[in-house]
C-alpha cells in the first residue's frame, strides 16, 4: 500500500522501422491505431501530460480503445519501459530510475506470463526465494495466497494442467504473495470468456478486500472500468479524458469521447442542435423543437459565457422515455432484453437507441415498423461543443 | 439389442472411415513424403544386407554376397577382431576421442545460445550469430589446410614461439596435440552451427516471462538460468539422445587427414583401422565389415540405453 504521483508523464518510442514492424507483428493490433498518436521528430508519443495522484490503497482504472498508451502507462509505472519525461514517485520516493524489482510492485500479464516449467507452488514462491525468505515462511505465505485465490489443491500442477481461469488465478496470487505496494494489472480478464470473467471480476473486487495493496489495472471494458474503480482514468490517443468516480464519469463526462465510450448502450448524440439566448436565458433546440434548460445548466452555460450556436446534444439510453407529446420516432430494431426492452429508433436523420422498463408494456406496441413518441428531461441533457468536444454543463 | 447392433455399426464404420478421412485429408503430405521414402529405403535400409558381408571368409569385390565362394564362417571376424592386438588401443583412441569431445562439445552451443539471447542488442547478436556460422562452411581439407598453417613445423604458433626464444615443435608428430587440435578445431568450426537450434528454440520464449521474471527480482544470469534455460531443456534432452547415440560413431575422414606416423598411437580410430583394412592396403573387407558392423552395434546400445534413461528421468525421448 503506498501512494503514487505521476507528474507530467511522457513515453515517446523511438522511430525505428525496426521496433515498429517487430511490434506489429506481435501484437497483432490493427495497423491503423497509430494514426492518432502524435508523431514527432523523435518517434511516436504514446503517453503524455499524464498527471494523476493515487490515494493509498485506491483502485485505479486506466481505460480506452486499444493503442491508446493504457498498458505503456502501466508498463513505466511498473519499470518495464523508461519514462521519457516527467517524474513517477511511489510513496515520497522517486522512481524514475529505479529497477523494477526494488520499486515493490507486482504486475498480473494479460497472458498470465506463468513459467510453465515450474508447478504452481514453485510460481509463486519464485520472488521470495529470490529474495531468499527462510522456507517455512515462503511455504506460509504462498498458502495464505493459494487460500484466499482458492487455488490451494492446484498447488502441485504445473501451469498446463490448469483452466484459462486457474491459471489467472496462479498469476495473481505470484504478484499477491510478496505483498506489494503496488499491485498492477494488464487486461487479466481479456484472454477469458464472458461467463468467466464476470465470475474473475467479481473475485478481484472480493480480493480487494482482503489485500492491503494500491491496484491499478488496465482495460479496454469499460463494464470492468465502472464495476472495478474507485476512480477511472480514461484515455485516448496518449492523452487523458477524463479522470473520476464511476458515477462522475457516467453522470458527467468532460467531452463527446468519454461521452460515447461510458455506458452501454452508448449515449445518444444529436448532431444538429442549436442552443438559443433569449432574454438572458439558454434553450436548446432538438429536432426542431425548443426546449428550455434548468437553472443549474443556465448558470453553468452563463458562467463559462457559452455563445448561441451549433451544439449536440446526448442523452443515455436508460434517459429517454415514452411521451405520446414527445418526439416522433420509428422503430428500426426493438431487442426484448426481459426486464427491459432496447428500441432502436431513427428519428429523422439520427439513430437513437432508448431503453424501456418493460413492466406494464403492451409489447405488440413496440414492433418493428411502429412509430412512438418519446422524449427525456432536460436535467438528464448533456451540451457538447463541436468544435472542442467539451461539455458545456 | 437391434439399436445395440445397429450403434455398434455405427461405431465401427465411424471408425473405418475416420482412418480412410485422415488418409485423405493427409494425402498431399504423404505424396510429398513418399520420395523421401523411397531414398531412405534405396540407400539406407536397402544395403543393409551387406552387413552379411561381415560373415564372409573373406569377401572380394564381384563376389555374391548370398552366395559367397569362399563360404560362410559365422562370427569368426568378429572373434579375430576381439582377439587383434589393436582391439583394445582402437577401442581406446575412439571412445576417449568422442567423450572428450563431447564433453567440450555437447555444451558449448547451449552456453552460446543463452549468451547470445541474453545480448542486448538484436542487432550485435545477429551479426555475432552470422560469424559464429561462418567455420561451418569451410570444408574438411581446408580446415585441416589451416591446421598446418598455424600448427604445422613452420606455422604461426611455431613462429611466435620461436620468436619468443623457445623451439619449435612438431605438433602433427605429437601424440599428446592430436586430441586437443581434433576437439578444438571440431568445436571451433561447429559451437555456432549447432547453437542454431537452441537459438530457435529460444526465440520462443514468451518475452513475458522475462518480464515476469524482472517483476519478481530475477537477475540477467537469475532470468537465464530460470526462464531461457528451461525452455530449451527438452531440445537439450533431444540433443543430448542423439549425440550418446552418435558417440562412438565418429568418422574416418578428419583422424585420416590429420594421421601421421607420430600419432598413429592415438589417432587411429575404429574408423580409419575400417577404411585401412577395407579399402587401403592389407584388404579384408569381410574383416573389416565385421569391425563396422560390431561399432554400429555399440552406438545403437548407446542410443537405445540413452533414449531410455531420458524418457524416465525427463519425459523426453526420440520414440
Ligand atoms: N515498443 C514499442 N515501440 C513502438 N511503439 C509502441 C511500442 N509499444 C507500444 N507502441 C505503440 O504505442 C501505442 C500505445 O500502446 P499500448 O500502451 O500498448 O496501448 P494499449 O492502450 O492498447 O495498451 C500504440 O500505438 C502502440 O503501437
Ligand atoms: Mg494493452
Amino acid at each position: 500500500m503506498a501512494t503514487l504521483t505521476l507528474k507530467n508523464i511522457k513515453k515517446v518510442y523511438p522511430n525505428t522501422e525496426r521496433t515498429t514492424k517487430k511490434r506489429k507483428k506481435k501484437t497483432d493490433e490493427p495497423v491503423k491505431e497509430k494514426a492518432n498518436l502524435q508523431i514527432t521528430d523523435e518517434g511516436v508519443v504514446a503517453v503524455q501530460e499524464f498527471s494523476l495522484d493515487i490515494a493509498d490503497r485506491e483502485f485505479i482504472v486506466l481505460v480506452g480503445p486499444s493503442g491508446c498508451g493504457k498498458s505503456t502507462t502501466l508498463r513505466m509505472v511498473a519499470g518495464l519501459e523508461e519514462i521519457s519525461d516527467g517524474e513517477l514517485y511511489i510513496g515520497d520516493r522517486l522512481v524514475n530510475d529505479v529497477a523494477p524489482k526494488d520499486r515493490d510492485i507486482a504486475m498480473v500479464f494479460q497472458n498470465y506470463a506463468l513459467y510453465p516449467h515450474m508447478s504452481v507452488y514453485d510460481n509463486m514462491a519464485f520472488s521470495l526465494k529470490l529474495q531468499k525468505v527462510p522456507k517455512d515462511e515462503i511455504r506460509q505465505k504462498v498458502e495464505e495466497a493459494a487460500r484466499i485465490l482458492d487455488i490451494t489443491q492446484y498447488l502441485d500442477r504445473k501451469p498446463k494442467a490448469l483452466s484459462g481461469g486457474q491459471r489467472q488465478r496462479v498469476a495473481i496470487g505470484r504478484a499477491i504473495v510478496r505483498s506489494p505496494q503496488v499491485l498492477l494489472m494488464d487486461e487479466p480478464l481479456s484472454n477469458l470468456d464472458a461467463k468467466l470473467r464476470n465470475q474473475m471480476r467479481a473475485e478481484i473486487i472480493k480480493l480487494r478486500q482482503k489485500i492491503n495493496t494500491t491496484f491499478i489495472y488496465v482495460t479496454h471494458d469499460q463494464t470492468e472500468a465502472m464495476t472495478l474503480g474507485d476512480r477511472i482514468v480514461i484515455m485516448k490517443d496518449g492523452f487523458i479524458q477524463q479522470i473520476g468516480t464511476p458515477q462522475e464519469v457516467f453522470g458527467h463526462p468532460n467531452n463527446l469521447f468519454v461521452a460515447g465510450f461510458i455506458g452501454t448502450p452508448q449515449m445518444n448524440f444529436f448532431n444538429d442542435c442549436q442552443l438559443t439566448l433569449e432574454g438572458g436565458k439558454y434553450a436548446v433546440t432538438v429536432l426542431g423543437t425548443s426546449i428550455p434548460l434548468t437553472d443549474e445548466q443556465q448558470a453553468k452555460l452563463k458562467a463559462n459565457n457559452c455563445k448561441p450556436g451549433h451544439v449536440i446534444v446526448g442523452v443515455r439510453p436508460v434517459h429517454m422515455r415514452i411521451d405520446p407529446n414527445g418526439f416522433i420516432g420509428k422503430i428500426e430494431v426493438s431487442e426484448m432484453m426481459g426486464s427491459e426492452l432496447h428500441l432502436h429508433l431513427s428519428v429523422g436523420d439520427s439513430d437513437i437507441v432508448a431503453i424501456i422498463p418493460t413492466v406494464g408494456l403492451n409489447l405488440s406496441d413496440y414492433a418493428i415498423g411502429k412509430t412512438i413518441g418519446f422524449s427525456f428531461s432536460p436535467d438528464l441533457m448533456h451540451l457538447f461543443d463541436p468544435e472542442t468536444t467539451n461539455n458545456l454543463i | 439389442m437391434t439399436t445395440a447392433k445397429a450403434s455398434a455399426e455405427l461405431v465401427s464404420r465411424s471408425r473405418g472411415s475416420k482412418a480412410f478421412r485422415r488418409l485423405r485429408e493427409n494425402s498431399p503430405f504423404l505424396v510429398m513424403l513418399f520420395p523421401a521414402v523411397v531414398i531412405v529405403f534405396l540407400f539406407n535400409y536397402l544395403p543393409i544386407y551387406g552387413v552379411l558381408i561381415a560373415f564372409h571368409k573373406d569377401f572380394v569385390p564381384g563376389d555374391s554376397i548370398l552366395n559367397p565362394v569362399g563360404g560362410w564362417v559365422g562370427l569368426q571376424n568378429f572373434k579375430n577382431f576381439f582377439e587383434d592386438v589393436q582391439f583394445w588401443p582402437l577401442m581406446r583412441n575412439t571412445f576417449l576421442l568422442c567423450i572428450i569431445g563431447f564433453v567440450v562439445g555437447f555444451p558449448l552451443p547451449i552456453i552460446v545460445s543463452l549468451m547470445l539471447n541474453a545480448t542486448r542488442g538484436r542487432r550485435t547478436a545477429k551479426i555475432l550469430q552470422t560469424i559464429f556460422n561462418g567455420p561451418h562452411f569451410i570444408s574438411l581439407v581446408v580446415l585441416i589446410g589451416m591446421l598446418n598453417i598455424f600448427f604445422g613445423h613452420y606455422g604461426l604458433v611455431n613462429n611466435i614461439k620461436e620468436s619468443l626464444g623457445g623451439e619449435r615443435t612438431q605438433y602433427f608428430l605429437q601424440e599428446s596435440a592430436f586430441r586437443p587440435m581434433y576437439i578444438l578445431s571440431s568445436n571451433w568450426q561447429d559451437f555456432g552451427w549447432s547453437a542454431i537450434i537452441y537459438i530457435a528454440a529460444l526465440s520462443n520464449v514468451d518475452p513475458g516471462q522475462h518480464e515476469a521474471a524482472i517483476l519478481d527480482g530475477a537477475s540477467r544470469f537469475q532470468r537465464v538460468i530460470h526462464v531461457d534455460l528451461p525452455a530449451i531443456m527438452p531440445m537439450v534432452s533431444l540433443m543430448l539422445i542423439m549425440s550418446i547415440g552418435g558417440l562412438m560413431g565418429v568418422g574416418y575422414e578428419k583422424a585420416f587427414l590429420m594421421q601421421t606416423d607420430g600419432n598413429l598411437g592415438v589417432s587411429e580410430l575404429i574408423s580409419t583401422y575400417v577404411y585401412r583394412k577395407g579399402i587401403l592396403n592389407d584388404t579384408n573387407q569381410s574383416y573389416a565389415t565385421a569391425i563396422g558392423l560390431f561399432n554400429s552395434i555399440i552406438n545403437v546400445v548407446l542410443l537405445i540405453i540413452a533414449n531410455t534413461t531420458s524418457k524416465k528421468f525427463s519425459n523426453n525421448s526420440l520414440w
